[in-house]
């Protein structure tokens, strides 16, 4: 694990290419005890309750571990190599990148076009961010809650609404139709998060120096060229870091789906997490659903690299 | 009227129709949450659409707390949140300020590490907990969920805290320490104060985050008399008849307090994503 790897020399620093090395002991004695007594029940929380899971997780992936008998045989990679034969599996595969990456375009777009708008703007800002960060506050059990009632094909406002102004012949169930349960569930998330990389955005566009944007007009530019070389250039640090943070919470969420929908119609809404979760809960088979979650954060680490590599790439060029 | 200017106050205005609908967009759910929490179950059958309430009611409130068992929920939520943010607060200040004074080269790397245990889904370390938890006995007991919370809220309280406390002036401290003062009274009484808007920023966060809390909930926690609130609404839908009125008035207690908590530390929380991570 990279961050257990990353925490050691912390605690014990090896002390580097020094010209005349210490020795062990004196390399120990050296360190702060104060300062190692700060650290210590954090690291030891952190070790026991993350570190210690992750590892027997691993363990438990090669092995037949089942909810609900205590013991368990080693299988190796049987469980792995079932779920790369299933369909199940990369149908959650691909609905749970489907739902990420499209969640995360539209969250990115409405957050951009409202922070820019209220970049501008000088009435009423106040009253507007105010308003803006209201969804972000939600727990995920009212957000879909309040959307199922919304939404609900017998009392809620909106299809009747729609049925009303006669965009529909009757009151459609959006939340269970297979054809519109995507783009409903799509919609609820992207209203969920876009306040979070609206305010995000918000501060970014706060720093950008306003001699820049002078300095452009005097040469000419119009306003997209404004907008695309002095506006994205200073904040694509800021939206590179926002999405990858996003991409890994969305990736990983399991409320939101869950409770909107169970992972369905059928499985069109299962992404990896309710896959795992109907596997280790539902079928009680725990060494499965580790086989799972094991591949899902393995996919995560691989992703987050190829992006922190990009993002590290914008950084030096910007120094 | 020049037609630069034309252009430039039509901008304006579809900025403010922009963000005026937008807004109207983000809050309506609340609103409707709310607005049907005080409706009558006829109303709410009949009139969908009726936006404000014919006959104003507390009824779906009483029903909530007094046939239900909601305050117990409550107060389990309540009391899950508090314990699980304090022992977080307790750990992290400590850490913060260690790595920042004393291990500064391992704050640099810190970031890198703590967006690393956030990639842990969380469905991860749910296996594992359950395997554990049903071994010490701890399914269905505050303990178990109290630290199963502590995954997911000490890494990120640690990260939001260094920040804070690299804003110390290291003058302050050396100043303290000529004066004879110990190394943990100037952690106590000096850069402790300085950073106290924080650590309550960090501790009204871990709270929210806790308090809201429901994959953990759902799969450690099955006596009813035991649930926090989020579990407890979701048990709600498994009744034959889904009370609505009920189902809104509950959801208005669980996210009126959240709403407000979230508006008053939300400047913290979206300053020191934006800064201390970028670096």
């Amino acid at each position: 694990m990279t961050a257990l790897a990353e925490q050691r020399p912390a605690l014990a620093p090896s002390g580097g290419p020094a010209p005349t090395r210490p020795s062990v002991w004196a390399r120990l004695t050296r360190i702060d005890k104060v300062g190692v007594a700060f650290v210590l029940p954090s690291a030891v929380a952190v070790l026991g309750l993350l570190i210690y899971p992750v590892l027997s997780s691993v363990y438990y992936s090669l092995t037949d571990q089942n909810l609900l008998r205590p013991s368990h045989d080693l299988v190796w990679l049987e469980n792995f190599r079932q779920l790369v034969t299933s369909d199940a599996f990369w149908n959650a595969f691909a609905t749970s990148i489907r739902w990420t990456a499209a969640s995360i375009v539209g969250q990115l777009a409405v957050g951009m076009v409202l922070a820019l708008c209220l970049d501008k703007v000088r009435r009423l800002q106040g009253l507007y961010r105010v308003l803006l960060i209201v969804p972000w506050a939600f727990p995920p059990i009212v957000i879909a809650f309040g959307w199922k009632w919304i939404l609900n094909d017998v009392y809620g406002v909106l299809p009747n609404l729609l049925t009303r102004l006669g965009l529909t012949d009757s009151n459609v169930s959006l939340l269970a139709n297979p054809t519109t349960v995507f783009w409903t569930v799509l919609a609820i998330n992207v209203w969920f998060g876009a306040p979070l990389f609206m305010v995000n955005i918000l501060s970014a566009l706060k720093t950008i120096p306003r001699e820049q944007y002078e300095a452009a007009t005097m040469d000419g530019a119009n306003a997209w060229q404004q907008f695309s070389f002095i506006t994205l250039r200073n904040i694509r640090n800021v939206i590179g870091l926002l999405v990858i943070l996003r991409t890994i919470w969305v990736f990983n969420n399991f409320d939101l789906l869950f409770l909107l929908t169970g992972g369905g119609p059928g499985e069109m809404t299962t992404t990896l997490p309710i896959f795992a979760y109907r596997t280790g809960w539902g079928l009680h088979q725990l060494g499965m659903a580790s086989a799972v979650t094991v591949l899902l954060l393995v996919f995560l680490l691989v992703a987050s690299r190829v992006a922190f590599a990009v993002l590290s790439r914008w950084e030096k060029e910007d120094r | 009227m020049s037609t630069a200017r034309l252009t430039k106050s039509g901008a304006g205005a579809l900025r403010h129709v922009v963000l005026a609908v937008a807004s109207i967009a983000f809050v309506f759910p609340l609103a409707w949450i709310i607005l049907s929490s005080v409706k009558t179950g006829a109303e709410l059958a009949n009139n969908p659409l009726d936006v404000l309430p014919d006959e104003f009611t507390l009824a779906n409130y009483r029903r909530v707390l007094e046939d239900l068992g909601f305050l117990q929920n409550l107060r389990n939520s309540v009391l899950i949140a508090v314990v699980a943010t304090a022992v977080t607060i307790v750990l992290s200040t400590l850490a913060a300020y260690g790595i920042v004074r004393f291990f500064p080269r391992f704050g640099q790397r810190l970031t890198r590490v703590l967006i690393a245990t956030y990639m842990f889904p969380p469905i991860l370390l749910a296996v594992p907990y359950a395997a554990i938890m049903v071994k010490l006995g701890l399914i269905n007991t505050y303990a178990g969920l109290i630290l199963a919370y502590l995954s997911f809220a000490l890494p990120y309280a640690i990260w939001m805290l260094v920040g804070f406390y690299q804003t110390v002036p290291l003058e302050i401290e050396e100043g303290a320490q000529m004066d004879g003062a110990g190394k943990v009274r100037i952690f106590w009484q000096i850069a402790t104060p300085i950073v106290l808007p924080g650590i309550v920023a960090t501790a009204v966060y871990t709270f929210i985050n806790t308090f809201n809390e429901f994959l953990y909930a759902l799969l450690f926690i099955n006596s009813t008399d035991r649930m926090p609130v989020a579990v407890a609404l979701y048990s709600l839908t498994g009744s034959e008849v889904l009370d609505w009125g009920a189902m809104m008035a509950a959801s208005v207690l669980v996210v009126v307090p959240s709403v407000l908590f979230f508006m008053s530390i939300q400047k913290y929380i979206a300053g020191g994503l934006a800064e201390g991570s970028v670096k």
